[in-house]
């Protein structure tokens, strides 16, 4: 986390990741297939094309405790800290492109407005989606408040 | 199977993968000698057993890495409830 990983170490921690998810699969009867990628800083994992509701779970709570174990596999291969996003059956994409319509259409009103725009409390990893679309947008963003009511507040255009 | 799975995951996180045993009780329908809670007829207990070094890392700060363990393996059990224990090698 402290030092930029290289693009082969990032291939690296997917590999390993998908080793780990893959056995994990198959003993517990799960079809599924996984892909892998590079997106900026952080290796993608993905469980796509099978059966994956139960993977998923309440909030993705599933999806959460796959990935918090998947980096911790990662790192007792590697010795260093990983940062690896996993998504399965589509659940993160899907949240992704929910937080970045709302991030959308609150830049889209404090333009028109010309009024500040103030969302809801959202964690880190989420204000990280929404501030990317407004600023796609052309509007201003800030964080406020603390963790974990910690908001983004939108501002208009100069 | 679940065994199998729970003991996947954990080999995978651990310094000592050739450690780590886990048995599994079920339908104890009898208090729990330790704890003094009730066990439901369906709950299902996994008593997993790792090398001292690594007690640390398989529960985590806060509790982190066993409620990401026991989350996975309700989801895997959704019909029954799911209790993991967690004991270093030397409490046998």
């Amino acid at each position: 986390m402290t030092e930029k990983s290289t693009k082969e170490e990032l291939v690296r921690e997917g590999d390993i990741a998908a080793d780990y998810l893959d056995e994990f699969l198959t003993i517990a009867g799960i079809e599924g297939d996984i892909v892998m990628d590079v997106e900026g800083d952080r290796a993608i994992v993905a469980i796509v094309d099978g059966e994956l509701e139960q993977l998923v779970g309440k909030r993705g709570e599933v999806v959460a405790a796959l990935q918090e174990l998947s980096r911790l596999a990662v790192t007792s291969e590697t010795g260093s800290r990983s940062r690896l996003t996993l998504d399965i059956g589509g659940y993160r994409e899907k949240k992704r492109i929910e937080l970045a319509e709302i991030g959308t259409k609150a830049a889209n009103k404090a333009n028109q407005t010309g009024e500040p725009v103030k969302l809801r409390a959202m964690n880190a990893y989420e204000r990280k989606i929404v501030h990317d679309a407004i600023a796609l947008v052309g509007a201003g963003s800030e964080s406020e408040g603390e963790e974990p009511n910690r908001f983004i507040v939108v501002t208009p255009q100069v | 199977m679940l065994e199998d799975a729970l003991e996947h995951l954990i080999r995978g996180i651990v310094d000592h993968p050739d450690d780590v045993v886990v048995r599994v009780r079920q339908n104890r329908t009898n208090r729990d000698s330790r704890g003094g809670g009730k066990f439901n007829r369906d709950m299902k207990l996994f008593e997993v057993t790792v090398n001292p070094e690594d007690l640390g890392r398989v529960i985590g700060r806060n509790g982190r890495t066993a409620t990401a363990l026991r989350t996975v393996m309700a989801a895997l059990n959704a019909a029954r409830s799911v209790r993991i224990d967690f004991l270093d090698a030397n409490e046998q």
